[in-house]
Parts: C-alpha cells; structure tokens; sequence
C-alpha cells in the first residue's frame, strides 16, 4: 500500500492564504453574483472563505457594488474594526468609476476614497468565473507574501 | 413617607445594516427584556435616486438601467416600463413577442421564489436547505443566458417587443429544466415546509388579519394569505395572460406559515402557465421596428403588474421628446418593510423577528430605489 | 358598477369634478385643492379601500405641483384616479393618514424629495438622505448632472474623469 505523506504548511503565508474570512456584509446588486459562490453552485468553502458575523473575526472585506454616503460612514467604520492584516475587495464597476450611476447625486464614484483597495474586479455584475479568478489570484498573492494594511 | 417617582428606560437594541439577518437595511429595536415594544425603520442605505436618472436618457438606456430596480426580479421592472410607454402611443405589439415576454416573467417569478425560499432558510438557521435552493436557481439562470445572453440582469424586454428570439435549444432547455424543478418541488415539501422546527417558527409568528392587511396596503402573496384574492393577472390581464388557464392561491390564515405555502404552490402554478404558452406559440414578427431616438407622444400613463412581491405600478409622464419627463415606481416592498414590519413587530419577540422580516420577502433594492 | 360611481360622486359634489373620463374599468378625474379631501373621503366609503400610490409630478413652466392618488376597490374591481393640482411657491395640502394608514410613508417620501407640506400627517422627518443641504433633489431645478460633476469629476472635454 502506498504510504501517505501528509502536506506540511510551510509559512505563515501560506496558511493565511486558504482561510481567508469574509465578513458578512449584502452590499448592493453586485452582490447577486456572489450567491451561486456561497450557495452549492461554486461554492466557497473549499477555498476556505466563510461568512463571518463580526468584523473583529474576518480577514478580507468584499464591497460588492455601489457605494452610498449613507453607508460609507458605516463601512469605514467596520474597516476600523477589522484586526490586521486585513485585505479588500472591489467587485463591479461601480466602485471603480461610478459605473452605470455615475450621476447619481447620492452615491461615491471612487471607493478609493475612504479605504484602501487590493483587488479590482471588472464587469457588471462580473460572472462568478470571473470572481473565481480573481479570488484565487488573491490567495496566490497572499501565499507569495502580499502584506495586509 | 416620600415615594420617588422614576422613569424606566428601555433598551435599544440595533438591527444593523451589517448583520447576517437583515439585508442592506437598519432598524431600532425598543425591548423589555426578550418583548419588542416599538421597531424604528431607518432605509436609505441603497437610494440613488433612480427616477431622476431616469429623466436624462433616452428608452433604449432606460431597458437597461430599470432592471436594477429590484435586484431579485428584473424582468417585472423591464415589463413595467416598456408597457407603461407603449400605453401613451398605442403601440400593437405582435403575438409571438407578446408570448415571450409572458415566458420570461414567469421564469423570473419562480426564480425570486427559490431564491426566497434559500434566503429564508439562511436566516432561520437551515444551511442545508439555503445551499440546495441557491444552487437549483443555476438552472434558470443558465436560461437567461440562452435566450439573451445575460444571466441577471438581461436588458431582453424593450419598447417594442423583445431584442431577439428564442431558439429551439431555449424550448428543450426550458423544458428539461421544468421537469426537474417539478421533481425539486416535492423534495422541499418534504424537507423544508413540513419540517417540524420549521413549522414551529413559523406558525402562528405575524399574523394579520384582512382588514388590517388592506389598511396597511399590503398585496401580491402576503394579502392572500388572509384570504383576499387579488391578483393583477386576473383582475386587469395584461400581455398573455388572459390566454392561459391558472389559479389564485389564497390561504386563511394570515400568518407567516400561511405566507410561504403561497409562494409554493405559486411556483408550480408559474411552471404550468410555461408549459401551456411554450405549446401554443405562435409564428411571425416578435418586435416592431422602431428608431432608437423614437419619442412617445405627449400623455400619461399608468401600468400594473404582478411582481414576485406584489402589485407593481409604473406612472410615466411624456413630453414628446425621446426621454420621459417623469417615471414613478410603486415598489411592494416600501410598504411592506415600512409599514406592516413595524405593525407585525409589536408584541413579539427578538428571536422571531428575522422570521417575520424574510416572510413578508421584501428586498432592500426596490425599497430605496 | 363604473356608471353607479360617477352618478353618486355628481350628484353630490355637482360641480367639483372636471375632465371626467371613465372606460376600460377606470375612472379619471381632477379637484381642486380645497375639495379634494372630502372627496377622497366619500371614495373611501363607496368602497375604495387600497390606496396603491401618491405621485407628484412637477411642471415647471406652470408654477404647479400635480399630486396624482390611485386607488383600487377590492369588491367592484374598479380603479380611481384623482388628481390635483397646487402651487410651486408654498405646496400645502391635507394629509390622508386618517384614511388609509399607509399613505403615511408616501407623503413621507414626496416630502423629502419634492418639498411638499403636508398637514397632519405625524412623522415627516427625512426617509433616505442624511445630511442633505440642498434644494429637494426631484425638483425640476435641480440639475443632477452638474451637482455630480463640480463634485467629483475633473474639468475636461469629452468625458468625466473622476478626481483622485
């Protein structure tokens, strides 16, 4: 019988890397994108990514679409309490640029502009293939020794 | 002897717009002890102001920026709004375009609903049910994007008719698809609406009755749990409707329980209304030409629908240019999470108010707009 | 019956009513400003017990304000529309919260958004804005597009380019 060898973690990275912790936040209609990954369609969890209730437990937050003042005030709030090291998502075009309310008079054009953003990721909504990508992307970073703000 | 008067104060508790329970919305809670007394709605957290968007462009970018009225059901809000147009000018719109569109606002009903029942089943504390009810929406969604090339939000049901046809692999698909969810059917009778804890927190939990539920201005599912049978698909048919034979499921009893065994047994009555309009559709045109920059003449109009949530109004004013002077959306979920949540809220306790939230199905997009 | 309604509604507000028109199971007509309460209420007791919507339209060019209220009967199956016009400068009507309770949250939402009073309804305090300065953002004089570009967007030809 062929003997097994267990796979040893070798960094701190790289355990960091397959659990990461999203913080449980319905942004906006971006989000619907997101469904099929935390339900049985792609799911999630075989990368290590839960949704958690509190932000002093979660590693990674995932703004998936428009931002508005309203709620911008809160999420700096919640980014404050997350515990470092901390990453952050852009999902959509809205955050980017404005996207398709870019002359709404109640929304941010530029979630650049109250936290810092690691990852961009384009369409509107982008399919979760395209999320896939980019969510694996991010964890090779992490593994390779990207450094959390 | 003196006896010193105090005041008792309450506890306010917060139902966040971050929780796992509440969606993109907040809400003050006062409580004594586990006993609600009062709920405080605060909306706003998803407002852009869509109506006055709407006023600076033109019908064709209109298609695409009105199904992110309500996230959930995007179809009823691209119906809602082509109708509402053709209405002032007039416009006949040839029977196979007609069919389609009735077809695709079917598809759209039985896709909120499963996503209502993964949703509910969340909040309630049953992961097994939310993982095999979200993966189960894959079916339709992979629907849409045969027929129109978009999984969510399509941009498919113009003024005019719709923007392409359908093929032969749309109608196999769809029907093997409908088989299927047929057979899923029974399957969440057994494990999800007969289950005993599930039974137990929803029985009895919210309950009105049918005056209550008029005054308040409740429709679609949650006023014919209490026994009145309104339904804009048979009171003011529109598109195919009058062409097809189906029943209003009405319950009495006006409680949460009540709520949920109508969207069931709405979805098997959407999968049979698909069926008979994918064996009777006709031949020939499925859209009118017509100029992009094409104006509506000067008038008003005022369309209802039926929605996954309820009756949906769209009131459009024209001034005879190619962008409408005013467009007004009458979304289900204002009234249902501003006025009943609150009325339903009183006297119960904290535990049970996701429950009594995620039955009245109300969603946060199409209550701010 | 449509026929019943308007012949009850004529023969007690005998000139009130203008531009009548009732087919296709609607009956659309317009009051004016002081009658429209009592009318509303005498719909209420015919039997129009579901207020589905208050809209407000804003005609610039006439200096008026048109508050249009749709109604429903759930027993005859019938829809009623009534409409009413007020002026721009001081927009005041009657509330119609002792009639249908979720009218509350429409006039709620017209108020914050158009600037429209109305007296008696018990909780007007703003619905979606926070902190929100200028004039009432639905307003015809409102122009979104300019607000958004001295705010966030650099001068430039062509198309926005977002600052920052």
């Amino acid at each position: 019988m062929k003997k097994l060898t267990p796979k040893v973690i070798k960094s701190k990275s790289e355990a960091r890397a397959w659990s990461v912790w999203a913080i449980n936040y319905f942004t906006a209609c971006g989000f619907m994108e997101l469904l099929p990954w935390v339900g049985s369609g792609y799911d999630m969890e075989r990368f290590g990514i839960l949704a958690v209730p509190s932000p002093r437990h979660a590693d990674v937050f995932i703004i998936a679409g428009y931002v508005t003042r309203k709620a911008a005030k809160r999420i700096k709030m919640i980014y404050d309490q997350m515990a470092s090291p901390k990453y952050v998502l852009a999902l959509g075009s809205c955050p980017m640029t404005g996207g398709m309310y870019w002359d709404s008079y109640a929304t941010i054009k530029r979630v650049d502009e109250i936290i810092p953003v690691d990852l961009w990721i384009e369409g509107c909504p982008p399919k979760p293939e395209n999320i896939g990508h980019g969510i694996v992307m991010a964890a090779n970073a992490i593994k390779g020794g990207l450094e959390g703000h | 002897m003196d006896i010193e008067e105090k005041e008792i104060a309450f506890l306010t508790v917060p139902f966040g717009p971050q929780h796992p329970a509440s969606g993109h919305f907040h809400a003050l809670l006062k409580v004594d002890g586990e006993t609600v007394l009062e709920l405080e709605p605060h909306p706003g957290y998803l407002h852009r102001g869509f109506e006055k968007l709407m006023e600076y462009r033109i019908h064709p970018q209109n298609c695409v920026l009105v199904d992110r009225a309500d996230v959930l059901d995007p179809f009823s809000c691209e119906l809602g709004y082509a109708n509402a147009v053709e209405k002032i000018a007039g416009l006949e719109i040839p029977g196979r375009g007609r069919y389609i569109r009735t077809i695709m606002a079917e598809l759209g009903r039985i896709l909120s609903h499963i996503t209502w029942i993964g949703v509910l089943s969340m909040v309630l504390g049953f992961d097994s049910a939310n993982k095999i009810a979200w993966g189960d929406r894959e079916k339709i969604l992979r629907l849409n994007e045969i027929a129109t090339g978009g999984r969510l939000y399509p941009c498919y049901l113009c003024v005019g008719g719709v923007r392409r046809d359908i093929s032969q692999e749309f109608v196999d698909e769809t029907s093997k698809a409908l088989d299927y969810l047929e057979g899923q059917l029974s399957f969440y009778d057994y494990f999800v609406f007969k289950n005993e804890t599930f039974v137990m927190r929803m029985e009895k939990v919210g309950r009105m009755s049918a005056e209550e539920a008029i005054d308040l201005g409740a429709t679609g599912p949650n006023l014919r749990a209490c026994g009145i049978d309104y339904d804009v698909r048979k009171d003011e048919p529109y598109e195919a409707y009058s062409k097809v034979k189906f029943n209003v499921v009405t319950r009495g009893e006006g409680d949460a329980y009540a709520r949920s065994l109508c969207r069931r047994y709405e979805i098997a009555e959407s999968i049979s209304i698909v069926r008979q309009l994918l064996k009777n559709l006709p031949d020939g045109p499925y859209r009118m030409e017509l100029s992009p920059v094409w104006a509506a003449p000067e008038g008003e109009s005022y369309f209802c629908l039926e929605s996954a949530r309820g009756e949906k109004c769209f009131h459009v004013v024209s001034d005879g240019s190619p962008c409408p002077y005013r467009v007004k959306i009458r979304a289900p979920s204002f009234l249902h999470t501003l006025v009943e949540f609150p009325y339903l809220a009183k006297e119960s306790t904290i535990a049970d108010i996701p429950a009594i939230y995620w039955s009245l199905d109300s969603c946060p997009a199409d209550m701010d707009r | 019956m449509i026929s019943d309604i308007e012949s009850r509604l004529k023969s007690k507000f005998p000139d009130s009513l203008l531009n009548v028109v009732s087919k296709d199971k609607r009956i659309t007509f317009s009051v004016k400003k002081e009658e429209s309460y009592p009318i509303l209420s005498e719909l209420k007791d015919i039997g129009f017990n579901h207020l589905s919507d208050v809209t407000a339209v804003d005609y610039i060019d006439e200096q008026e304000f048109e508050l249009t209220y749709h109604l429903w009967s759930h027993q005859e199956k019938i829809r009623a529309i009534v409409k009413v016009r007020i002026p721009r400068e001081s927009p005041t009507v009657k509330s119609v919260v002792g009639l249908w309770t979720g009218a509350q949250i429409h006039e709620r939402e017209d108020h914050e958004l158009f600037g429209i009073n109305f007296e008696g309804n018990p909780n007007l305090l703003p619905l979606f804005l926070e902190d929100w300065e200028e004039i009432p953002p639905f307003r015809k004089d409102f122009d979104t597009r300019k607000y958004v570009k001295e705010k966030y967007y650099l001068e430039e030809e062509g198309y926005p380019v977002v600052k920052g």
